[in-house]
Formats: C-alpha cells, sequence, structure tokens
C-alpha cells in the first residue's frame, strides 16, 4: 500500500462504503481505488465477508409456537377492546 | 392510518427478524419471547397511529427497542462507552498480518472466518453495552440504514455513525481475542 493511491481515505470509510451509505461519487472513488490497490482491495474484501458472517450468525431460529402465541394475544385484544 | 384489522397480515412476517433482534438484546429465549409478544401487543393497540406507506418494519424495531429499553434498563446496568477501550479501524485484519509484511494470507482469513463459531460472534455483539449494541445489531444484523437507525433509536444520525463504528471496533477486538482462543491465527500474529 503507497500513500499515493491513498489508502487512509479509503479505509477511514470502508465500512461506509460497506453499508453502501456514501454518496455515488464517494463510492465511485473509493470503487476506482479498489481496483487499483491491491493491499485496499483485500482489506475489504475480508470486511465484506466479516459482515456476511456476523449477520449469518446472529440470526435466530423463532419457536414455531411464538407466532401462535402472538396471534392469539391480537385476537384476544381485539375481542375484549371491541 | 392503519387499519387495526390489516395488522396480523401487514406486522407478522416481520415476527422472524424481530425475534432474531430481541434474542440479541434480552440474551435469552424466554425473555426474546416476552419482548416479541409485548412489541405485538403495543404496536396492535398503536396501530391506528401508524401512517400506512411508511417504514412499518422500522416502526416495529422502535417500538421493539424502546420496550427493551424500558424493561431492561432497569434491571441490568451496562457498562458505559468509556469500558470499550480504543482500538484502531481495520483491527481484526490488520492483527491477522504477519509482523514482516503486513500482509494477510488468504488462508489466515479463511480460517478466521471459518473457524469463530456461532456463539463467538453472538457473544461479541452481546457484550457490547447496550448504546453500541443497538447501532450494530440494527445494521449488522437487520440492515437498516443509517438514517433508519437514527429514527429507530431516536439519535441523530451523526450518533448512529460513532456508535457503529466504536461498537464494531469492540467487535473486531473481542473476535481476535477468540480467534486467538481457537488457535486461528498465524503463530506471529502480534498480540493485542
Amino acid at each position: 500500500m503507497s500513500h499515493k493511491c491513498d489508502c487512509g481515505d479509503a479505509q477511514d470509510q470502508i465500512y461506509q462504503y460497506l453499508d453502501a451509505e456514501l454518496d455515488e461519487e464517494t463510492a465511485a472513488s473509493v470503487r476506482s481505488h479498489l481496483d487499483d490497490c491491491g493491499g485496499c482491495h483485500d482489506s475489504f474484501d475480508f470486511y465484506r465477508r466479516l459482515k456476511g458472517v456476523v449477520r449469518s450468525h446472529l440470526a435466530e431460529d423463532m419457536p414455531d409456537s411464538l407466532e401462535d402465541k402472538v396471534k392469539e394475544l391480537i385476537r384476544h385484544e381485539s375481542a375484549t377492546s371491541a | 392510518m392503519a387499519d387495526q384489522a390489516n395488522f396480523e397480515r401487514d406486522a407478522l412476517q416481520y415476527s422472524r427478524q424481530l425475534y432474531s433482534a430481541a434474542m440479541r438484546m434480552a440474551r435469552n429465549p424466554a425473555d426474546a419471547e416476552d419482548l416479541v409478544q409485548e412489541t405485538f401487543l403495543k404496536a396492535y393497540r398503536a396501530y391506528d397511529t401508524f401512517e400506512e406507506g411508511t417504514n412499518l418494519k422500522a416502526w416495529l424495531y422502535r417500538i421493539l427497542t424502546n420496550t427493551y429499553i424500558n424493561k431492561y434498563r432497569k434491571e441490568s446496568r451496562r457498562p458505559s462507552e468509556t469500558d470499550l477501550g480504543d482500538v484502531e479501524d481495520l483491527y481484526l485484519y490488520r492483527r491477522l498480518g504477519s509482523e514482516d509484511t503486513a500482509d494477510v494470507s488468504r488462508t489466515t482469513e479463511d480460517r478466521v472466518l471459518d473457524g469463530l463459531v456461532e456463539s463467538d460472534i453472538k457473544a461479541a455483539v452481546e457484550e457490547l453495552p447496550e448504546n453500541f449494541r443497538m447501532p450494530v445489531l440494527l445494521a449488522d444484523l437487520e440492515g437498516f440504514s443509517y438514517k433508519e437507525i437514527a429514527e429507530i433509536l431516536d439519535i441523530p444520525i451523526g450518533t448512529v455513525m460513532s456508535r457503529l463504528h466504536r461498537g464494531r471496533k469492540a467487535m473486531q477486538k473481542r473476535l481476535w481475542e477468540f480467534a486467538s482462543n481457537r488457535g486461528l491465527l498465524p503463530e506471529d500474529a502480534e498480540r493485542p
């Protein structure tokens, strides 16, 4: 990584870039930097993969009975408040 | 304004996602179930104040978050943000590199990303102080935009960004420790 490829700027914006929160112009300049800079490209790729791993591991299987309980609760509320 | 008669049809499709978030907030299935039920009941009662065509998912998360905060914050105060410590931005990635070249081999990356188990990731998020855990959950689990997170948590967007930034750095530090304990790191990887 060398200074001329603005690695610092790109890395400051890594999460905003991955979160799709940069305006189009800034995102384009980050993208073009990533095309030129192998080091930044690799680190962005790592964080993109990490984000996917985090997301998949945080999800939880809801017990099937819970949706029924919620429906029952709402129907009860609807009947008593009518 | 929304019609209560459509509530089940419109809102219940988000129950599985809300349950995942509730689990990461309450940290046990019994409380998470209570939280989801209470959220839907409150949402149902207030549904005639919900403006149809606006963001129903974000509205439900706002109720979930407020319910969690009101119910559990009194019971367990989490450490304040000063306890997060300070680490560099690309902490985890940099720590995976060898001392000589700072390059991270694809093998090391794969070993760490595949070797971190579900309980590591959950613990790294659940251990975050509440102020930081909420933005991280809403962004990384649910994929809400910064603007939506600001609305859900009722905080300025700049605060969302800084909490997300610090929360994710703290999470990386914890993941590094898990990876280290599991022997996933190269032998010359720097100790924290």
